[in-house]
């Protein structure tokens, strides 16, 4: 082999190595970014808490002078404990840097632990520990505010026998709604889509006679597949939402007419992957039914859908990937407002949708789009791997007895 | 007893036919669907054209496919849309996207399916199905977050102001990374069903390892390779929430600048949507018809050329 020869070979053998190299280097790097801007805010208090923060005015009932709350367990070395109003503080610093009052303990009978609120609504508040303090104004001395600190705000707070008022925050910034709803989304497109979906297979698999209308119903099908998504979301927008909106009291897009919408997109996955799997079902097993003389549907319902549950499994649960993962769609068939109290018949984000909500937004927020993005990567790659397993256990199911 | 044995047997049939006609029709719903996207958006689409808009006046077909700018005057007072930059701007993105990920896309089912140890290309065809799963948004995040960064502080380089990086390269960058996991997949399949007779021959007559790879092996999965393309075209040419987080939407003005904004059919679909009827909620659905029709047309043309190159044989 010539030299010029070799040296043609190594470079086209570069290229190879270096394109497949490019693809594990791009993986790379959007897990490196994901995580690095995203961890920080990976906690449990983002799944539990609203994504509005809400703050209230309140009036506690004053103590009595003999009051004195010993706290029933141990706080930690950076409280600050007031004994004669049962509350522990501690300081901490927001997402912006800025200094602010968190509320680290509150004794079970401290005066704190009923609260009328001063606002439009006459319910009873009570502070929990996460919650912010933004100010205390007393009657008989200036305020206290929080950009002071826990430890001020403790000593003002001792010498204080009247409170006048107490400016708090439930904090923001969770996803608690929108995890909520993309639940509520999942559960929603399957119920349409798996019984049309698997339905359709069945038809199509099992009773279809392999003639010109059946070729055209397959290929109707199949044009699904390559329909943008966004398309659907206009289809949803113009035909399912007027839908709902007639039949239910939504006003606008809601879940419901957002779930439709995904189940048509869903449609075409859940038709393949059903039918691929009636089709590894060996003919024998529908045969030897019938011949005990099973009737059709008999054979079809208890011998053949059976064999082929892990393969509408995995329909299922590369569906729940795609709901998961679904934004264009969904930004028009449900609409992009972030919610905290869900409704099936309102609007609110899906995860996917949330991150595109906040990044559309200005400021863009970087970090918790990041985090959101975590929990979806996770989820669809924990998904990815089921189907994984499933597929080769099947293989090997039904590939064993033969 | 024999009649218990009829009546029986004649409730089966019955059941039988009631369930052969339940699943027919789940079949022939499922099938439908197409056609009620399809005149749903023909329905609306068509309606900005054909009527008066409620004073606003009718919207040429003309000048909406052909004007430079999205919208003159401010919306609810105008009825002059046109997209006729932003289709440009559309295959103008895609194809340079497509002069990305179409090389490294094939190279790498090439390495995956021909070059790598077994071990390797297991663990690359895992790294490619898991690109694959990603999410657009999180493309779109990505593209957002450390993407515009990039381009924005190389532009500076340059001595270009880029509107914070949001731009044709960006765009192309991000639609590029998405489809490479498409085009590798389907054409990794493609060069694996390469008759193992032609390699073996190839090598026999003295040909290298690598000649053979690219020569007879890549020649002869063509029509796959293209295949894939195709595919990573449709799926370039519909993406949008992932572009319009790095497009900087343009609002009027073809350019093909690489720093300059831009903006594509789909995030112009995206962008303020302020009515749920009227002429600024129709015009969407112009815009969804006019993509359907570049979708159709640049799949048509594209699958004319796969039948020209699948032709051609192996030298």
């Amino acid at each position: 082999m010539s030299n010029k020869r070799k040296a043609q070979d190594f470079l086209l053998q570069f290229g190879t190595y270096f394109a497949a190299f490019f693809s594990f280097a791009t993986l790379s790097l959007i897990i490196f970014f994901i995580f690095t801007n995203g961890v920080k805010l990976l906690n449990l208090d983002l799944i539990t808490h609203d994504y509005q923060a809400k703050t209230h005015i309140a009036e506690p009932l004053a103590p009595n002078d003999t009051d004195y709350f010993e706290p029933e367990e141990t706080l930690k070395a950076e409280v600050y404990y007031s004994p004669r109003w049962g509350l522990g503080l501690i300081d901490s610093i927001d997402l912006m840097g800025k200094t602010q009052v968190e509320i680290a303990y509150v004794h079970p009978s401290s005066p704190f632990q009923q609260l009328h609120d001063k606002g439009l609504s006459h319910e009873l508040l009570s502070l929990k520990p996460d919650m912010m303090i933004i100010r205390i104004a007393y009657s008989d001395q200036p305020s206290s505010l929080a950009r002071y600190g826990a430890e001020q705000m403790i000593d003002e707070l001792a010498l204080s026998n009247q409170i006048r008022e107490l400016e708090f925050t439930i904090p923001g910034g969770g996803i608690r709604g929108s995890i909520i709803t993309t639940f509520y989304l999942i559960v929603f497109s399957l119920l349409f889509a798996l019984p049309i979906g698997i339905g359709a297979a069945i038809y199509l698999n099992e009773y279809a006679k392999n003639n010109r209308f059946t070729r055209l119903l397959r290929s109707f099908i199949e044009l699904l597949t390559g329909v943008p998504s966004i398309i659907y979301g206009l289809m949803g927008l113009a035909f399912f939402v007027p839908f709902i909106i007639n039949v239910s009291s939504a006003t606008s897009g809601s879940i419901l007419s957002g779930s439709m919408t995904m189940a048509v997109i869903l449609l075409p996955v859940v038709i393949r992957t059903t039918e691929e799997s009636l089709k590894v079902v060996p003919d024998e097993y529908r045969q030897g039914s019938l011949a005990l003389g099973a009737s059709k549907t008999q054979t079809t319902f208890r011998i053949v859908l059976p064999g082929a549950f892990p393969g509408v499994l995995s329909a299922t649960l590369l569906a729940i990937g795609r709901i998961i993962g679904e934004s264009a769609a969904l930004v028009f068939a449900i609409g992009t407002a972030i919610k905290d109290d869900i409704r099936v018949t309102e609007q609110s984000t899906s995860l996917a949708v949330h991150i595109w909500a906040m990044m559309t937004d200005e400021p863009a927020n970087i970090e918790l789009s990041s985090t959101i993005a975590i929990i979806i990567l996770l989820i669809v790659l924990l998904l990815n791997l089921l189907i994984k397993l499933l597929t080769r256990r099947f293989l090997r199911k039904v590939s064993a007895p033969r | 007893m024999s009649r218990i044995n009829t009546t029986l047997r004649s409730k089966k049939i019955l059941i039988d036919q009631f369930a052969h006609q339940g699943l027919k029709t789940l079949a022939l719903l499922s099938a439908s669907f197409i056609f009620l996207i399809g005149s749903v958006i023909l329905v609306k689409g068509l309606t900005p054209f054909l009527t008066d808009n409620d004073g606003l006046g009718r919207v040429g077909l003309i000048p909406f496919i052909t004007g430079n700018v999205w919208l003159i005057d401010p919306t609810f007072q105008s009825s002059l849309y046109s997209v006729g930059f932003l289709i440009i701007t559309t295959l103008y993105i895609v194809f340079l996207s497509l002069l990305i990920s179409f090389p490294v896309g094939v190279l790498t089912a090439l390495f995956i399916a021909k070059i790598a140890p077994k071990k390797l290309a297991e663990c690359f065809r895992s790294v490619v199905e898991i690109l694959a799963s990603i999410p657009s948004i999180i493309y779109g995040l990505f593209g957002a977050g450390f993407i515009l960064k990039i381009v924005y502080q190389m532009s500076q380089l340059v001595g270009v102001q880029s509107k914070g990086g949001n731009s044709v390269l960006s765009t192309v960058i991000i639609l590029a990374l998405m489809t490479i996991p498409t085009i590798t997949t389907v054409s990794e399949v493609a060069i694996r069903s390469v008759d193992q007779r032609l390699i073996e021959g190839s090598l026999a007559l003295g040909a290298s390892f690598t000649q053979t790879n690219f020569k007879v092996v890549l020649t002869a999965a063509k029509s796959g390779i293209f295949t894939a393309a195709i595919l990573g075209v449709g799926r370039a040419l519909g993406e949008a929430t992932a572009v319009s987080l790095v497009a900087g939407g343009r609002r009027s003005g073809l350019s093909f600048d690489l720093l300059d904004t831009t903006a594509t059919l789909t995030t112009t679909m995206l962008e303020g949507m302020k009515e749920s009827q009227g002429l600024d909620y129709n015009i969407r659905f112009s815009v969804g018809m006019v993509l359907l029709v570049v979708i159709l047309i640049t799949n048509f043309l594209l699958n004319l050329i796969k039948r020209k190159v699948g032709k051609i044989h192996v030298k």
